[in-house]
């Protein structure tokens, strides 16, 4: 096996000066570029352009591509077909490495930071200072103050990247590329975890980087945020360009249809289908973790039949703790929890689905499926005790798979049959699979945490239509999302979580994002409370 | 442009830091550890508790343990879990026994580390290259490493002068440091039995007497290790494997390489602990005892760093030696200690609020004291369990909030993510 050398020791490479000037190559020329995967091709024929010294947003939906052409352009593989040109020279790159001594850096959607080391050895890693054999721990740090400093980027370096908050490990991110002297920047849905607070100031931090002459490659599905930061914006659509657009002419509409050939889905209720029937009350709940602090303390909500509540909350701040508190996933050392006015406190969480609680979790992968299991296998669980997957003690193995198929037609699961491995289907297929089957079984309460995480747009408007037709089924049901369009359109009533603790409720008619985000980290409510 | 002022804008909160300790604070608890040996000495009698015999025999002992520890600590820290260590010190108590009595110690000390270090190739072949599981992988090696050993055994011994089908003839010692003038005056001091200062004379004693130049490299190679591992480069490459390994690659770090380079240091190191084994006396068949395993344990206790495996091969080693040494008081008197032990651990653990774990402690120092004070003397199946009963105890007991190398068991695929 061939193993690519690493970047040579010393200092950071520094890449040629930045020329500007009309007649200056672009930055980055993608040229006819075709990447073929078993059965798929991801990209076909993409030609794509970045002018120097400016915010080049990419947009498309998810599994349009877009990732695919960048991990191209950043040498994590190499492309079939087509040429790639820096600065006007071509060049081939056959690791990430030859793409950082090119002067590209890429910002993962998924960080990819080591927690267990301090910002500064994550920043250096790879191309470390020494001093003979010795780490030269105070020049790294020096260094990274600096460019903290010069580009208004502050973080701590020497803390443990464990202790940081998304924000600054996303700044650590951009800190890392430009530690290598990166010219241009790749930053991969950079948004998606963010705060809108928090991409204020990620924006900010871009304005700066592009007035020092840097490119940024900025790739998102947000029409909005796209909108604000980018100079030009190039749509791909099913592995392949359709255009480019400017971003002061182009509107929110003409962009989507550009994205997926059709009008972005809305989220939104009709009339209110809210009873006075209380199915979901808890009190006092309160859970603390290992060390015996509180993670949720005194949470008193009610949820009733038809009513869909929305908790919003800055991630980490007791959202998966309140999930498996009901659920009884998580012992609660205080309150209590009644389901249609039955205390279930004690009782365990496969007692409390069969009492009628469906669950959509937040990771599909790790709490929803069994990836390696078929379809019907994944049907089975959580329904084991209970028809038609169970007969008596036994497993109904044709009940289940019978009402697999209903779930698939039913629920539009697109999916070559039933007999399939789960990893088999994208997540948005994945996805309806698990709604599916947390609606059958006749569920009173269901909870949907992130429900529309990481799906097309397709399957985002099957899926709230499937939580519009539940709520009005009568079903109660307790929304966790980050994305806040989605918490305000298909919320009827909204509650912030921060810190562990319920802060205030909002009209979801009357709240704005904004307001929501300024809540949520703790900002003053005083004038958006209702 | 807009900067929002407060740079943490977010709620998520702060875990606070472990409590680190001066360097005053640990000689304090180490005299606090040292007056309660005394005063259990002076109360039972039981003067090997710290005689510098028995503190010679318990180096001897933790030795082998710290280097099979320390060969964890590579190993894992590069994020692959190493049961095969076990294995891994046969192949070296093999080389050490093969070419030790032919050429003498060092030679058998070098064929030990090279041996090893074959082993730790084939663990890294296996679940590096190949992504087998890597407890499979090492109980593999632990299985065929005896039977493969044993085999060359018969071939090569059974007609070697002093050498039978289950051993080597004997390896001559390397050689051992004693202090002169130092240790027979601690020696004066220690036989006069005053409380406290001379049980510090005789540990001491037993630290400067007959003391191998083998332990001096073992405990210079924990240091080394610690150094290399957390002030180096190559040290960095290799723990970021273990953290994180796709993030590394990103970085353009050749993980697969720094992984194979830990791992064959992890064998060379457990081939060390085994040649420590031979050297002085000879290749046994069945000779390492489980001890790479205690070693990988010590290694946990302490919390993947190079101190806290040192503290934990030390214990067993203390016991061990104990056992080895003494007829039975000391380890009688042990159980005592034992009991004050569990109930500062008990208090630790329930100040922590882990009432769970501080009862139980509890529970457990209660027995041993009823059984301390209601009997005179062990028999002598359980003395030789000792070492292993109380070490497995203390660790179970005292591990808790243990954070292991986020990407350690886990297999790496290039690319892959």
């Amino acid at each position: 096996m061939a193993h690519p050398a690493d970047p040579p020791p010393g200092d950071p490479v520094e890449p040629p000066p930045v020329t500007r000037g009309a007649g200056a190559p672009p930055a980055v020329q993608l040229t006819g570029i075709t990447k073929r995967f078993p059965g798929v091709v991801a990209n076909s024929d993409i030609t794509f352009t970045v002018a120097r010294g400016t915010v080049h947003a990419l947009v498309g939906e998810n599994g349009a591509g877009k990732s695919t052409l960048m991990k191209t352009l950043y040498g994590m593989h190499r492309p079939d077909e087509g040429s790639i040109e820096v600065d006007g020279r071509p060049v081939t790159f056959h690791s990430p490495a030859d793409a950082i001594a090119a002067g590209i850096g890429m910002v993962h959607q998924h960080f990819m930071l080591a927690d267990n080391l301090t910002v500064w050895e994550n920043i250096v890693l790879g191309s470390e200072p020494v001093n003979g054999v010795r780490l030269d721990s105070r020049s790294a740090i020096d260094k990274i103050r600096a460019l903290g400093t010069s580009y208004g980027l502050t973080v701590d370096p020497e803390r443990l990247v464990e202790s940081l908050g998304v924000g600054e490990r996303q700044r650590v991110e951009i800190i890392k590329v430009l530690y290598r002297g990166a010219k241009i920047l790749i930053l991969d849905e950079p948004t998606a975890v963010l705060v809108p607070q928090e991409v204020d100031e990620l924006f900010g931090n871009l304005r700066e980087l592009k007035s020092e002459g840097l490119t940024i490659i900025f790739i998102s599905h947000k029409l909005d945020e796209v909108r604000a930061i980018a100079d030009e914006i190039t749509v791909i659509r099913r592995g392949t360009t359709v255009g480019t657009a400017d971003p002061k002419a182009v509107t929110n509409s003409q962009l989507a249809e550009m994205m997926v050939g059709s009008e972005l889905p809305v989220p939104e209720l009709r009339d209110s289908t809210v009873t006075d029937r209380v199915v979901l009350d808890l009190a006092g709940v309160t859970v603390v973790d290992g060390d015996g602090r509180p993670v949720l303390t005194d949470i008193t909500a009610a949820i009733h039949a038809g009513e869909v509540l929305g908790i919003a909350g800055v991630e980490g701040n007791g959202q998966a703790e309140l999930v498996d508190a009901i659920m009884g996933i998580r012992p609660i050392s205080a309150g209590r929890v009644e389901l249609a006015g039955v205390d279930v406190t004690k009782l365990s969480t496969l007692r409390r689905r069969e009492a009628g609680i469906g669950f959509i979790p937040e990771d599909r992968h790790r709490q929803g499926l069994i990836l390696e299991g078929t379809l019907w296998e994944n049907r089975i669980l959580g329904h084991q005790t209970r028809p038609p997957s169970a007969r008596g003690f036994r497993l109904n193995r044709s009940g289940a798979r019978k009402d697999t198929q209903r779930i698939v037609d039913e629920y539009d699961v697109r999916t070559p049959g039933i007999e399939v491995k789960a990893n088999s289907l994208s997540g948005g297929n994945q996805q309806k699979l698990i709604v599916g089957r947390e609606m059958s079984g006749d569920p009173v309460l269901l909870i949907a945490s992130h429900p529309t995480r990481g799906v097309d747009v397709g399957a985002q408007a099957a899926i709230w239509e499937h939580l519009r037709r539940a709520r009005e089924a009568g079903l109660a049901v307790l929304l966790i999302s980050a994305d806040l369009e989605e918490l305000i359109g298909m919320s009827d009533t909204l509650t912030v979580i921060l810190r562990g603790k319920l802060a205030g409720s909002y009209d979801p008619a009357a709240v704005t994002p904004e307001q929501l985000g300024i809540a949520m980290t703790g900002g003053d409510l005083g004038q958006v409370a209702s | 442009m807009t900067m929002t002022t407060d740079p943490e804008p977010l709620a998520r909160p702060v875990k606070k830091k472990a409590r680190t300790l001066g360097p005053l604070a640990w000689v304090g608890l180490a005299a606090l550890g040292l007056l309660l040996f005394a005063t259990v000495r002076q109360l039972t009698g039981a003067t090997n508790l710290t005689s510098s015999g028995a503190i010679q025999a318990a180096i001897g002992a933790a030795a082998p343990i710290a280097l099979a520890g320390l060969s964890g600590l590579w190993s894992e820290r590069s994020g692959v879990v190493n049961i095969g260590i076990e294995g891994m010190m046969v192949l070296g108590t093999f080389g050490a026994g093969w070419a030790g009595y032919q050429w003498g110690p060092w030679a058998g000390i070098f064929f030990a580390l090279v041996c090893g270090a074959l082993g730790g190739l084939l663990h890294a072949m296996a679940t590096v290259t190949f992504g087998v599981d890597h407890i499979i992988s090492g109980v593999a090696i632990n299985i065929i490493a005896p039977g493969f050993t044993l085999y060359l055994a018969k071939l090569l011994f059974t007609n070697a002068p002093g050498g039978g089908q289950k051993q080597s003839p004997p390896v001559s010692d390397v050689y051992r440091i004693t202090i002169p003038g130092l240790s027979n005056w601690l020696g004066t001091i220690e036989d006069k039995q005053i409380f406290f200062v001379s049980d510090l004379a005789g540990i001491l004693r037993g630290a400067t007497t007959h003391l191998s130049v083998f332990t001096v490299l073992a405990v210079l190679l924990i240091v080394l290790s610690g150094w290399v591992l957390w002030r180096t480069r190559f040290g960095l490459r290799v723990r970021s494997c273990g953290e994180a390994p796709y993030a590394a690659e990103s970085l353009g770090v050749n993980v697969i390489k720094y992984k194979f380079a830990a791992v064959t240091i992890s064998g060379a190191t457990a081939g060390l602990a085994g040649a420590f084994l031979v050297v002085g006396l000879k290749f046994q068949d069945g000779q390492t005892g489980g001890r790479g395993y205690i070693g990988l344990a010590a290694m946990i206790f302490g919390n993947w760093r190079p101190g806290g495996m040192a503290m934990g091969a030390a214990l067993f080693g203390y016991t061990d030696g104990m056992q080895l040494y003494d007829t039975g008081g000391a380890i009688h008197a042990l159980l005592l200690i034992l009991a004050v032990a569990l109930v500062v651990v008990a208090i630790l653990q329930m100040r922590r609020g882990h009432y769970t774990i501080g009862a139980v402690s509890l529970v457990i120092a209660a027995l041993s004291a009823i059984w301390f004070f209601s009997t005179d003397d062990l028999p002598g199946q359980l003395v030789t369990a000792a070492p292993y009963a109380i070490t497995l105890l203390v660790m179970g007991l005292a591990s808790q909030n243990l954070r292991m190398p986020k990407a350690d068991g886990l297999i790496y695929r290039k690319g892959e993510h």
